[in-house]
């Protein structure tokens, strides 16, 4: 038997059938050799199942998971519980990776005796076939230049330097299981929880500036692409994430850069979202989340972006025209 | 128990080592223990230290690897056993009766810290010395009255050092103040200097200098250039401890960053140039997210600083090529003069030393008659 792998890959399945081989391939042909590879199939109704027996069969390092379909965030939550390596890496099914991706992680997190370690990566658009940068997922310029750099090192909101999912990073399992981190049991944003945790209370980060994942965007088996379903799930890791903060003791020092989050992903949510939805979404902003999220009543130089804030006042004013909006406030000013 | 134990970190200091013994052992506070130890040290220090030792039974000795000043203070600190601790560099003195003076006023008035004003020096070749007395405090009315540094954050204003004071064992316990272990030397006293002023409920200064600084070792930290970003983790290691408790960190974040600034603008001084605009873009993005905060605000700072800070933060390129740029020029000019006039020196001193050879002497007699000669010859010539 192995020794403990250097690092656990986690892969939630769920109907993945058409990128699956493409994904599995990519992960067993990795240059780092001393892994597990922890499939949890979450009750997939196409061929997905018959893929991982197939490649099951065919190396040791693969094990596969049975779950009756609730989501994501148990998947890998699964996943989690069963790891046994030093470093847990979570990957999606449709995507593909850098054949040294997890080698070049795992020294970057050896080297730095990194908690998490966070690389570059880009997006695969299918219908164009073209690879595109994401330069927001790795903001350098708020980065610390030395060492040891936690999140009270970075220049800019703690909540928009990386991005609140798991895939393009490498987490030390020992601090995970330590601190209980666990993903949120919810069809979307259910990474965010866990991501941003993870980074708010670890003491050691590292970065890579190479490109070593490729996300697959415009395949319809995408998880982010059943948001219509569960469009209230952003909200519920928004509160979830506020309830840990203040129960890790960290939320007084951090209120600013949540609260400027909170809004910035509300209203990425509300743009992003298609049909009837978008309509009941706008109404509970309004109505409620606003105000429970801690955005309403805070003055306009409490927040970073500018245009945000504006977007936020002309949902919460109605659909004033932005020059008499711009009028009242220079009245209450 | 020992009324005051004296912790010397040492770290290859041969140079100056008796020097700082001798005023700690000649002490006039007799009840005292002196705890040396030496962080790896590479040179004769150990001989030196030994020597002491085997005389002066009160000196406890430490001889191990390197771990760093501050792993090296906070241990000195556990094996320390006195009512009081002290800190003496190792290249550094004290006058005879500053633990005595100090104690004295420490007992007086049950204080957590006492502070002194103290001297700055710096000795030429030839002997001589070149003293400057530091105040901690530019207000005379400031010294020797009974402050409460928690609460008045103000305080912080006093010129920062760790060796011209003594601190209560007990409180530096109670409140679990260390030293931030880094390695090497990396401006740890800074942390620890700013926990004796938060926690501390009661602090005195007063306005005798006793300890001498020495300002001319060429390998002491405050010149190293190559540890350009340790000032900035002691600064991340100090905003943890305020973080701890988030009255405190209210109460002190606006001074934090006042010392913060200073310290960084020092380091901007202090590092080589070619580091300088890369260390200049760090020090705008954490100015920047400090004014953002609202922690970074106006108020304790002079016109001459704040302008410093908004030209920083707005246009940090163009702060660099009109400000920092053309001063590292002017230093490196004035340097180079410097350099120059030494070796101008040393040449000239060369020049007149082979002059006053016996050789060049004889050389000179030798050939006194033939130059006489050569030039009668020429001018019969002509």
């Amino acid at each position: 038997m192995m020794d403990r792998p250097k690092v656990s890959v986690i892969v939630p399945v769920y109907n993945a059938q058409s990128h699956l081989r493409q994904c599995l391939d990519s992960i067993m042909g990795q240059t780092l050799r001393e892994i597990e590879i922890l499939c949890v199939d979450d009750g997939s109704t196409d061929g997905s199942a018959q893929i991982l027996e197939e490649y099951k069969g065919c190396d040791p390092r693969l094990h596969v998971i049975m779950q009756k379909n609730i989501g994501a965030g148990a998947a890998r939550n699964r996943g989690l519980a069963e790891a046994s390596g030093e470093y847990l890496s979570f990957l999606d099914a449709d995507d593909f990776f850098e054949p040294d991706m997890l080698e070049c992680a795992y020294e970057r997190a050896v080297s730095g005796n990194a908690q998490i370690v966070v690389f570059r990566s880009d997006q695969y658009h299918t219908e164009e076939g073209v690879l595109k940068d994401m330069p927001w997922t790795l903001r350098s310029r708020a980065l610390a230049p030395y060492r040891p750099m936690d999140c009270r090192t970075f220049t800019d909101n703690v909540f928009k330097v990386f991005v609140g999912w798991a895939w393009d990073k490498l987490f030390e399992r020992e601090f995970v299981v330590k601190h209980g981190l666990r993903f949120q049991e919810q069809r979307t944003s259910n990474d965010l929880l866990f991501v941003f945790l993870a980074i708010v209370l670890a003491e050691r980060i590292e970065t890579e500036e190479r490109v070593l994942a490729h996300q697959r965007r415009g395949s319809s088996a995408s998880l982010s692409n059943t948001r219509e379903k569960s469009w209230q799930c952003f909200y519920e890791a928004l509160k979830a994430l506020k309830e840990n903060l203040i129960r890790f003791g960290r939320y007084q020092e951090l209120e600013q850069d949540y609260i400027n989050y909170a809004l910035h992903f509300s209203l990425w949510n509300l743009d992003t979202l298609q049909g009837e939805k978008k309509k009941e979404l706008r109404r509970m902003l309004k109505k409620h989340w606003f105000r429970e999220l801690g955005i309403a009543g805070k003055r306009e130089d409490y927040f970073y972006n500018k245009k945000e804030y504006r977007q936020y006042r002309e949902i919460v004013g109605g659909r004033l025209p932005r020059i008499i909006s711009k009028c009242s406030r220079g009245i209450v000013d | 128990m020992a009324k005051v134990s004296v912790i010397i970190p040492v770290y290859n200091a041969e140079r100056y080592l008796a020097e700082c013994l001798d005023s700690i052992t000649g002490q006039t506070l007799k009840d005292i223990e002196i705890i040396c130890i030496s962080d790896g040290s590479t040179d004769q220090s150990y001989d030196i230290l030994q020597n002491y030792q085997e005389r002066d039974s009160r000196i406890l000795l430490i001889w191990r690897e390197n771990r760093g000043y501050g792993y090296t203070m906070n241990e000195g600190i556990v094996r320390s056993s006195g009512e009081y601790i002290g800190i003496v560099e190792a290249d550094d003195y004290a006058e005879l009766n500053m633990y005595e003076e100090l104690y004295q006023k420490a007992k007086e008035y049950d204080l957590d810290f006492v502070k002194a004003d103290f001297y700055r020096f710096k000795r030429a070749k030839s002997g001589s010395m070149e003293l400057a007395c530091n105040h901690l405090s530019p207000d005379p009315s400031d010294y020797n009255k009974v402050f409460n540094p928690g609460e008045n954050p103000e305080t912080l204003r006093y010129i920062m050092n760790t060796w011209s004071g003594i601190y209560k064992r007990s409180f530096l316990e109670k409140y679990h103040i260390q030293h931030n272990e880094t390695p090497g030397a990396s401006f740890q006293d800074n942390g620890f200097w700013f926990q004796t002023f938060i926690y501390g409920k009661r602090g005195m200064i007063v306005d005798q200098p006793y300890y001498r600084n020495r300002r001319d070792n060429p390998d002491s930290s405050v010149k190293s250039k190559e540890k350009v970003y340790c000032i900035n983790a002691e600064y991340d290691y100090i905003r943890g401890i305020l973080l701890k408790d988030p009255a405190l960190w209210e109460r002190f974040r606006h001074m934090y960053w006042f010392k913060k600034y200073h310290n960084y603008m020092g380091t901007l001084w202090r590092i080589d140039e070619k580091y300088r605009e890369e260390y200049l873009m760090r020090f705008s993005e954490e100015l920047k997210r400090g004014i953002a905060l609202g922690d970074l605000v106006r108020e304790p700072f002079s016109c001459n600083a704040w302008n410093n800070i908004r030209s920083i933060t707005e246009d940090p390129k163009k702060y660099y090529l009109t400000r920092v740029y053309p001063a590292g020029m002017n230093q490196k000019v004035f340097e180079q003069m410097q350099a120059l006039e030494t070796e101008n020196r040393k040449l000239k001193e060369e020049i007149a030393s082979i002059r006053r050879s016996k050789t060049f002497r004889l050389g000179k007699i030798l050939l006194f008659l033939p130059g006489r000669l050569k030039r009668m010859l020429r001018r019969r010539k002509r």
